[in-house]
């Protein structure tokens, strides 16, 4: 091939790049595209041996988890719509506040000295350090007592406590990229402190920003200690729901299929939603000093 | 003296324990240029926060403009700032940096006067085509006329410069230099400018403060300061080549040099009569002739030659120590080669060793 200028040896080195890529989407997507298929074939053709491709599509899962079509009013009735609320709301509030406060909390554990500052910055970590399993038995007694148990309000608590330290400490790294002199330039040039912060240091961190509400809202998205201990009924959210999707002719694998690609769809919508800001933050870069 | 505009009294600040500023004490006087020169972690930027308010002071008084400002917020000052490396901000285009005062609460104007203004300034720092352009496509020398100019539109009582200059290399700087020097011509601004460069320093400046260790240690014009630098470390940071340094010792009547065959006569020093003992003996290098060995002078050997095409720069070892001189005019010197030097009648000063302040009087006698 005369068209080939590259070396052979460039040659091989792309194609093992390219295989190597291949392999991991497939890694990562394939079990995705798996769920997927799965959640339109009927109970036969879900565990056929070797897969079959071509299928008749059966809605019967999704019409079971939507409690719609020949599924409506029946006992076989799975509905999560009901879960898919409270995930969305406990997700939701809870990733709004943990990052509201953690954005306040970050800027000013960046740009002020104070007492146990240390301290502080090492406990709102560790909140993070203990498996659930070990408090979960307080957090339930706790809640019990409060009347906080079953509740989605309860829930977004959680959401709240388990992220705010994250999102504390992810922000003020993000703050620490920020020249202290746009606050100076601001304060000399007859701005408060305040307008400083709103409106030049906040637009500066907005990737960051968006980082962390995208890791607070995939943690709190996926949270299913908490919620499948401190909830019964009401307030059971998505996870959960799908855990115990086993009826009484054994486990419903169309409808879990289903209800899981229903749990992902959310997380690609918040993700598509910041995705502009999220590139600039990942990187973890604020912007290059002049 | 209460002419003038800025006055520092008794600055102090400290950093977890750190002193930054031990006492900073200085006056600028109504349109002068005032460098505060001294070597990086001297205290410069802490007194130009200081004067700002970005900074909560340990102790001290600063006037500004017959005004006791010290408990005013930053934004009461009327000021205007220029830093070394960041000064725009990024969530800005450069018209709104440079206008970013003149729409502030404390400063505010109407739009047109804005656009006027920004304008004006812009086409005064030739910055004018790049008026709507995003600050992050700016070249480093773009972006300190842009900061220059947010400092020159609203025209405060006084402008601080903390190294503006320092992070452009050496042909922008010099260019830059003058046009702020020219600016400062036009428009009677007052300034007090920042800077570890001395050469920076005495060609923008009125007068300059020395500053080391959170305090400073002289200031004055350029001429006073090399008539009787206060101390050692004056000595050191002005000139071009620095001062040079000899251990010296009074005996009786004489004072000898470590390493030197010359003997100065105590007396030209106007000592108080209870200094005795060693000193640091510090001779502006203009001072010292390099003449041939022998006949009294000091021999030495020539120990490194910078020949930078106008004028020879030598450095020359005297066995107990080296010194850099320019030579004068006409004479030339090989590396290696013997000479000797002559430190000039009346010429040299006698610092403390251990102080650094200077201990001999002879200026002041002989007035």
């Amino acid at each position: 091939m005369a068209a080939v200028t590259q070396p052979r040896s460039a040659y091989l080195t792309r194609w093992f790049i390219l295989a190597l890529l291949a392999a991991y989407t497939f890694y990562n997507l394939g079990p995705i595209l798996w769920l997927l298929v799965s959640s339109f074939k009927g109970r036969a053709d879900l565990f056929a041996m070797p897969p079959v491709w071509i299928f008749d599509i059966d809605t019967s899962g999704y019409e079971s988890v939507f409690g719609v079509g020949a599924a409506a009013g029946t006992a076989s009735a799975y509905g999560v719509v009901d879960a898919l609320i409270n995930s969305v709301v406990v997700s939701s509030i809870g990733t709004v506040m943990a990052v509201f406060l953690g954005t306040l909390a970050g800027y000013v554990c960046s740009r002020y000295d104070f007492r146990g500052k240390g301290d502080f910055l090492f406990f709102v970590l560790s909140t993070r350090m203990l498996p659930p399993v070990a408090v979960l038995v307080f957090y339930h007694l706790m809640f019990a007592r409060l009347g906080l148990a079953d509740t989605r309000t309860g829930l977004v608590l959680v959401a709240i406590f388990a992220n705010v330290g994250l999102a504390t400490w992810i922000m003020k790294g993000f703050f620490d990229g920020v020249p202290k002199e746009v606050e100076q330039i601001a304060q000399v040039n007859g701005y408060s402190r305040m307008y400083a912060f709103i409106r030049l240091v906040v637009p500066m961190v907005r990737g960051g920003i968006a980082a962390t509400a995208g890791f607070c809202f995939i943690f709190a998205w996926n949270e299913f200690a908490f919620a499948s201990i401190l909830t019964t009924t009401k307030a059971k959210t998505l996870p959960v729901k799908i855990s115990a999707a086993s009826g009484a002719t054994g486990i419903e694998w169309t409808q879990i299929m289903s209800a899981g690609v229903v749990l992902i769809i959310p997380v690609l919508i918040f993700f598509y939603l910041i995705r502009k800001h999220l590139l600039m933050g990942m990187t973890f870069g604020v912007l290059g000093r002049s | 003296m209460s002419d003038a505009l800025l006055e520092l009294k008794g600055l102090k600040k400290s950093y977890r324990g750190k002193p930054a500023l031990r006492g900073i004490d200085l006056e600028v006087r109504p349109n002068e240029i005032f460098a505060l020169l001294g070597p990086t972690g001297a205290g410069k930027s802490s007194t130009v926060q200081a004067t700002a308010g970005l900074l909560d002071l340990d102790a001290g008084e600063i006037i500004l403009d017959g005004r006791d400002v010290t408990d005013i917020d930053p934004a009461g000052r009327d000021l205007s700032i220029v830093f070394e490396g960041f000064n725009l901000l990024p969530v800005l285009n450069v018209f709104d940096n440079i206008a970013f005062a003149l729409r502030s609460p404390s400063f505010r104007e109407d739009e047109a006067e804005i656009r006027k203004r920004v304008q004006h300034t812009a086409e005064l720092l030739r910055i004018a085509q790049h008026l709507d352009r995003d600050v992050n496509t700016l070249s480093g020398g773009e972006k300190q006329r842009v900061a220059i100019a947010r400092a020159l539109v609203r025209q405060p009582l006084m402008f601080l410069l903390d190294e503006p200059l320092s992070a452009l290399d050496l042909k922008l700087r010099e260019g830059l230099r003058s046009e702020l020097r020219q600016i400062h011509r036009e428009q009677n601004s007052t300034m007090l400018y920042a800077t570890h460069d001395y050469h920076g320093a005495i060609s923008i400046a009125d007068r300059i403060g020395v500053i080391n260790h959170g305090r400073i240690l002289q200031s004055g014009t350029i001429e006073e300061i090399f008539e009787r630098p206060a101390n050692a470390f004056v000595g050191r940071l002005i000139g071009s080549p620095a001062m040079a340094f000899f251990d010296a010792a009074l005996d009786g009547d004489d004072i000898r040099i470590k390493g030197c065959e010359q003997i100065l006569p105590a007396g030209q020093f106007a000592l108080r009569s209870n200094i005795r003992g060693e000193f640091e003996l510090g001779v502006w290098p203009e001072d010292i002739r390099i003449t041939d060995a022998g006949s009294g002078a000091s021999s030495a050997s020539v120990y490194a030659v910078d020949n930078r095409g106008f004028e020879c720069a030598v450095q020359i070892d005297y066995g107990a120590g080296l010194f850099r001189k320019v030579l004068e005019e006409g004479q030339l010197l090989k590396q290696g080669e013997t000479c000797g030097f002559r430190i000039a009648d009346g010429a040299g000063f006698l610092f403390d060793k251990s102080s650094g302040e200077r201990v001999s009087h002879q200026i002041e006698g002989a007035r």
